[in-house]
């Protein structure tokens, strides 16, 4: 009996912690001055480096129309990253925000070089949120890991093909 | 496989309990080893899953599900001495695992080997909410690594790995195989084919 408190202490602990760490942010955040959260600013550069992703894609899909297939999903999750990144921001003039640059990025022409153009893009991607994810929350920085591998796995798949099954 | 953290990590953790009256430092340490025990248990699964799935593969697919078998018993190494050196037992493999489906073929074993990342994927998750930098680092290579893996076996990606765990089920016909391994497309320092490294007795 005595080892299965134990076991359930340990479990609570590591339950706890991301709530804890979370609870303390929200009391924070009710204080009247409004020092921003670092975790504001951290969701802020993910946003921003989603958002030029997204604009990657779309510039890529309009050159080269016949990648469709293997980039829509692509996108659509890139797509899910930045709403659920956005979802973090609780400024109500988040949505009103002066357009970040609204970049329109210049990409490779022919199929293979945009591929390979989107794969280093991914790669990099997944690298500053790797260096972003000690600047965060806990829960934050689970949203940034999880995009990171998200984005480490579509590098995977713009990889050059070689049939091997 | 039965890869639930809660129910791997049930076994042996010898720490002290109770949480509230802890000083911080102590809450932390139980909590990096309930997460090292969870990633730990998840890892004993996949080996054991790798053997079953193995057995129903050929060629390069196979040749992978040996690769990653080998893999998980070394990020098994890797976690089992990281929870021996924050002073606790590391939990040891059951027995026997249920699977989630029947494997019988070449398509359940693709579907198993996904599953069985997808769940590693979700352990490492648990390290990354730790306060400790070089843990919640090591958890987020860690969740790469198998993320990667779970992409190649199911030859589709995911837009929240390890946050968002599929259910178990058939993955795309021609999945597994029909992608780079993903040992030849290493993301910044992440290598699919080595186990996770990091801070071990850190």
């Amino acid at each position: 009996v005595a080892r299965e408190a134990t076991r359930r202490g340990v479990l609570a602990a590591a339950l706890a912690l991301p709530l804890a760490a979370g609870g303390c942010k929200g009391i924070g955040a009710l204080g009247t001055p409004p020092r921003p959260l670092p975790d504001v600013a951290v969701v802020r550069e993910a946003i921003t480096d989603e958002t030029l992703m997204i604009a990657r894609y779309t510039a890529v899909l309009a050159a080269a129309p016949a990648l469709a297939g293997s980039l829509r999903p692509l996108l659509g999750q890139h797509q899910a990253h930045l709403a659920r990144l956005k979802a973090r921001l609780v400024d109500p003039r988040a949505g009103s925000e002066p357009p970040l640059s609204r970049p329109h990025p210049q990409v490779p022409g022919t199929p293979a070089a945009a591929r390979a153009y989107l794969r280093g893009a991914e790669q990099a991607a997944a690298q500053a949120l790797m260096g972003r994810l000690t600047a965060a929350s806990p829960s934050l920085a689970q949203l940034l890991a999880s995009i990171a591998a998200s984005e480490a796995t579509h590098a995977l798949l713009l990889g050059p093909h070689r049939r091997t099954g | 496989v039965n890869a639930s953290p809660s129910a791997g990590a049930a076994g042996t953790s010898g720490t002290t309990a109770g949480p509230g009256t802890q000083p911080a430092g102590r809450r932390a340490r139980a909590a990096a080893i309930g997460a090292l025990q969870a990633a730990l248990a998840a890892e004993h699964a996949a080996v054991y899953g790798y053997g079953v799935a193995g057995a129903h593969l050929a060629g390069t697919r196979q040749a992978a599900a040996i690769r990653y078998w080998a893999a998980g018993q070394a990020a098994r190494d890797t976690l089992a001495a990281m929870v021996v050196s924050r002073g606790a037992t590391p939990v040891a493999a059951s027995t026997g695992y249920r699977l989630p489906f029947a494997v019988h073929g070449e398509q359940s074993a693709i579907a198993l080997a996904a599953f069985l990342e997808d769940r590693v994927t979700a352990a490492y998750l648990t390290l990354v909410a730790l306060t400790d930098t070089k843990l919640r680092l090591f958890g987020a290579r860690g969740m790469q690594t198998a993320a990667l893996r779970a992409a190649w076996w199911r030859g589709q990606t995911l837009a929240f790995p390890g946050l968002e765990v599929p259910a178990p089920g058939p993955v795309a016909a021609g999945a597994g195989g029909g992608q780079p391994s993903p040992g030849q497309s290493a993301t910044g320092g992440t290598s699919p084919t080595s186990p996770p490294t990091g801070p071990a007795g850190g």
